[in-house]
């Protein structure tokens, strides 16, 4: 059966998806993974998954953060209020108006 | 010859052979997965092999083409499990010689732990870092095709063939008594021979392989530690000391970074 | 998605698994891409060869490694492949081994000494660099991220291939007649490599409409005289009188395309050459020595395995 595999290459970040392996089972995944993708990059950890568990949902099912105007849970909405006197307050408004730029408005 | 000197040289021949009969499957795995795992595992051994030759050069003043490439193949000192032809197709084999191999090269490494000469004990763990994967690979395997009858059978036929030749992993050469008072290594090889026993059979059994009786067992006539080899050695030194042959380079090449 | 709509979007990475593509589109790619995973396995079987040969412990490794990569990009290629809904791997796999799968045309010609092995390691892989880097653009994504893994692993194939011819041609007089030899053998093999002229080619048109193919054969296999001719020229090959290479007016080199044995080559793309039965019928009996094993994995995955390590 076919694994999907997600590599994690620091301590601390988040697995990525990298590839797949075929294997008859986990264990033997885990061995065949760590050869196939843990071998030259950068790797502090592996996960593997079965392909048929990974479920999915895309862009074609539904409207990923709805499609009526949810501007009151972004910071940038309060623009009457300073933001600058906290730093960590300024910080959150100045990354949700980079994501807002990706997502391309609400 | 030195008690570590003889050591390294037992070390080094068996990471080297091994490795050349693994790398025959490069291409003719079963599937891509198990072609990759193998292949890696072969890297290792020959990066071992390298470890320990190195220390060859650097502590008794060999090269390369002295330890490989123009040494007569009749003083090479590897076990005759790792020197046997794989039959085609025999994934079982391969299996087997990796798992009976890989457990007596645990012991072995521990028992080299804390040797008295210094760069081996430096080296061990280097070693033993990767050997991990090879055990837990050749178990693997071994768990999963001893499961249905068929397959079942040609591990078993994999175990008759080799091992006599594996009970020479444990053979001791003319330099065994100095090895082991000069410190080289803490354990003796028949005290190996008994752990591994004690290991390897109670597991081969668990999983519906007999193993013959060592007392039964015939030894194979060529040691492989006395530098008597099967005629199989003899063609597979031929072949890979051909081209060496023919090119007459100076030296052979080196290609080493920031790890060796 | 009609295939109209296809060839005005094609572009970098813009089909994925997520997108309902027209079969059209589906069968042309997995034709690429298996005839890439193809020839990564075909490949194989000349390199292992080398492995074997190599005159030193270094070097050996080195082989081994590039051997090891080879098979990874099979396997990363079969799975871009199969994600376009046409074929599964073991289909591809089968295919290659009964004679049907088509791989390309170096692998189809045995090889059997250490001076071939430049041949394959630098020359040939050096065309395939130079072709995997423009299919970084190529519109199936999966294909354009195997190929950045691809890319990213290939740079010490084509160095080490470097490093081994260098090193025959500095060597003794006897050696460096002998690489001269097979390189004038291989030569017009390896501009054939690129796939047959713009004039010849049936897939191309439709693979490069739709994004597939970013760059012409004839486009890559000038830029490659670009770089390796004088490569060669630096290590003392002398260049073959044929096929004619001539430079144009821009500079850049080209060949005469007429010189190159089409006949040959479109007999290899069938699978008829002496060269190809012999590379397939031994892919056939190796796997058939091991299907064994695959079986036997097979029945333990449907059997759901033991449950822990006991006895009967």
């Amino acid at each position: 059966m076919i694994w999907e595999v997600f590599r994690q290459e620091e301590p601390g970040d988040r697995h990525t998806h990298c590839g797949n392996v075929h294997a008859p089972d986990e264990e033997m995944a885990t061995l065949f993974a760590q050869v196939q993708h843990g071998r030259r990059m950068q790797t502090n950890s592996l996960w593997v998954a079965p392909k048929e568990e990974i479920g999915e949902v895309d862009a074609d099912d539904t409207e990923f953060g709805g499609t009526t105007d949810k501007s009151y849970r972004w910071a940038i909405t309060y623009n009457n209020i300073d933001a600058s006197f906290a730093e960590e307050v300024a910080e959150s408004e100045a990354d949700q108006e980079e994501h807002a730029e990706k997502r391309g408005g609400t | 010859m030195e008690p570590a000197e003889a050591e390294l040289f037992r070390l080094a021949d068996d990471e080297y052979v091994l490795a050349e009969r693994y790398t025959e499957w490069q291409i003719y795995a079963p599937t891509p997965e198990s072609d990759l795992a193998l292949a890696n595992i072969a890297q290792d051994e020959f990066g071992h092999a390298r470890l320990w030759y190195d220390l060859l050069e650097e502590e008794y003043g060999y090269d390369e083409p002295d330890l490989l490439w123009e040494r007569d193949p009749a003083d090479f000192v590897h076990s005759t499990l790792v020197e046997l032809e794989t039959p085609e197709g025999d994934w079982a084999d391969t299996v087997v010689r990796g798992y009976l191999y890989d457990a007596a090269e645990r012991l072995r490494l521990e028992a080299l732990e804390d040797s008295s000469f210094e760069p081996i004990a430096d080296r061990v763990p280097k070693v033993q870092g990767e050997e991990e994967y090879h055990r837990e690979h050749a178990q693997s395997w071994l768990d999963r095709l001893t499961d249905s009858a068929d397959s079942r059978e040609r591990v078993q036929a994999a175990v008759d063939q080799l091992f006599p030749h594996a009970m020479t992993l444990f053979a001791p050469t003319v330099d065994e008594d100095e090895i082991l008072d000069a410190g080289v290594r803490s354990r003796s090889l028949a005290d190996l021979r008994e752990d591994w026993l004690d290991e390897v059979v109670p597991y081969l059994d668990s999983l519906g392989v007999a193993v013959p009786d060592p007392e039964d067992v015939v030894r194979p006539e060529p040691l492989g530690r006395d530098g008597s080899h099967t005629d199989d050695w003899f063609d597979l030194h031929d072949e890979f000391t051909a081209s060496y042959r023919e090119l007459g380079f100076d030296e052979p090449a080196e290609l080493r970074g920031e790890n060796a | 998605m009609d295939i109209e709509t296809v060839k005005e979007r094609a572009g970098p990475r813009e089909f994925s698994p997520a997108d309902d593509l027209p079969r059209e589109y589906r069968e042309a790619a997995t034709r690429m891409i298996q005839f890439h995973a193809n020839s990564e396995v075909m490949g194989g079987y000349l390199d292992k060869e080398f492995t074997r040969m190599a005159p030193s412990l270094d070097r050996k490794l080195a082989c081994t490694a590039k051997c090891q990569d080879e098979i990874g990009h099979a396997q990363l290629l079969y799975r871009a492949a199969e994600s376009l809904g046409v074929k599964s791997r073991e289909q591809m796999l089968d295919e290659l081994q009964n004679g049907q799968g088509k791989f390309l045309n170096c692998f189809h010609y045995p090889v059997d000494s250490w001076y071939e092995a430049p041949m394959i390691d630098f020359f040939v892989d050096g065309g395939a660099m130079r072709r995997q880097a423009t299919l970084k653009n190529t519109s199936w994504e999966p294909y354009a991220h195997a190929m950045d893994k691809v890319c990213f692993e290939e740079g010490f194939h084509v160095k080490h291939g470097e490093d081994i011819l260098r090193e025959l041609m500095r060597s003794s007089k006897a050696n460096q007649e002998r690489t001269q030899e097979v390189f004038e053998q291989w030569w017009p093999r390896i501009l054939q490599f690129f796939g047959p002229t713009n004039d010849e080619s049936h897939h191309d048109d439709f693979a490069q409409q739709v994004g597939l193919k970013t760059v012409s054969n004839d486009e890559l296999r000038n830029s490659f005289l670009n770089m390796y001719v004088p490569k060669a020229e630096k290590y003392g090959l002398e260049i073959p009188e044929y096929p004619r290479i001539f430079e144009r007016d821009d500079g850049t080199m080209a060949v005469r395309e007429d010189d190159l044995d089409w006949d040959e080559f479109w007999t290899i793309a069938k699978n008829d050459y002496p060269g190809s039965e012999e590379q397939i019928g031994s892919r056939r009996q190796r796997q058939e020595a091991v299907s064994w094993v695959r079986e036997s994995m097979d029945d333990w995955e449907t059997g759901g395995g033991r449950a822990a390590a006991g006895a009967d």
